[in-house]
């Protein structure tokens, strides 16, 4: 009798031991799910010891449909990620004279600030040819932070269709800092280069404001002010 | 005797179908949203399918979100 007793005690704290484990590599992994989406990721992980409470199941359950069709930090802040001198002086901010204070009699007065350069405002434009040989022509400005490069119909008002089977489904971002523009590979296999240089989706987002064409599976574009 | 063992049999047949019926229905609560995530992320939808394994579908699929690149991009860690 006694050896059964101790197999099911056994077997119970086996079975426990396996669902300690198995619960905190889940909070583990929501954690990192939650933070790659751009949400701290102590709230994933507070969702799964939920379940540890008298909720149950149901609040984690109601939190994971919350999360799946909330905005998500990463899709509205991708400028941060172009890095560079973002910062300093907004363009077309007034200049900080150089001289402060009131000229001293006799001293030479300082010649009058130059007038104040008007930002660039225009935009971009991609302009190529596809695979069948027709025209394409795409218009990129700073009305949205950000714009997607799809071979698909395009869904929202940002996206911009380059209907070529080569094309991803989404295929790359673009993303306008001031007077920058940036493009991240979302790691389609047909694969991006910019001016024959490969892009891959580890390299994150690279400032191609410079650069003159882009490349998309096999469509040639061609990168110029508007 | 066999009459019995048909009743058993026939109770247990009924009640291994309410568990899979059952284990649909909560398995179809989780493929939805988690289709969802897995789209936003760039992976395929169909991964989410993954939850109709009993036990270790939903671990496969929150392992393929925590721990793959996300083809569309991930929030930049700071």
């Amino acid at each position: 009798m006694g050896t059964e007793v101790a197999a099911l005690l056994g077997l119970a704290g086996l079975g426990s031991a396996f669902a300690l484990v198995s619960f905190i590599v889940v909070a583990w992994m929501a954690w990192r799910i939650v933070a790659k989406a751009g949400l701290p990721g102590w709230t994933g992980m507070g969702a799964v010891l939920l379940t540890l409470t008298a909720v149950g199941t149901i609040v984690p359950l109601v939190l994971l449909w919350v999360f799946a069709f909330m905005r998500w930090p990463r899709d509205e802040a991708p400028l941060a990620a172009l890095g560079g001198p973002l910062g300093g002086q907004a363009p077309g901010a007034a200049p900080r004279p150089s001289t402060p204070g009131a000229p001293t009699p006799g001293a030479p007065t300082a010649l009058p600030a130059p007038a104040i350069a008007l930002p660039d405002r225009r935009g971009w434009q991609l302009t190529g040819k596809l695979a069948n040989g027709s025209p394409i022509a795409l218009a990129v400005d700073a009305s949205s932070a950000a714009w997607l490069l799809t071979g698909a119909p395009p869904a929202q008002p940002t996206d911009l269709c380059v209907p070529d089977p080569s094309v991803g489904q989404p295929h790359a971002r673009l993303m306008i800092a001031g007077n920058r523009l940036g493009l991240a590979d979302l790691g389609s296999p047909g694969g991006t280069l910019i001016d024959g240089a490969r892009l891959l989706p580890e390299h994150g987002p690279r400032d191609i404001t410079a650069i003159r064409t882009i490349r998309l599976g096999s469509v040639d574009l061609s990168l110029s002010k508007a | 005797m066999i009459v019995f063992v048909a009743w058993l049999l026939s109770i247990g047949s009924f009640l291994l179908m309410m568990l899979a019926i059952g284990h649909f229905l909560v398995a179809l609560i989780l493929i939805i949203p988690t289709w969802k995530i897995c789209v936003r992320a760039g992976f395929s939808g169909a991964w989410a399918l993954l939850h109709l394994i009993p036990v270790i579908g939903a671990f496969v699929v929150m392992a393929i979100l925590a721990f793959g690149d996300w083809p569309n991009g991930e929030a930049t860690t700071e």
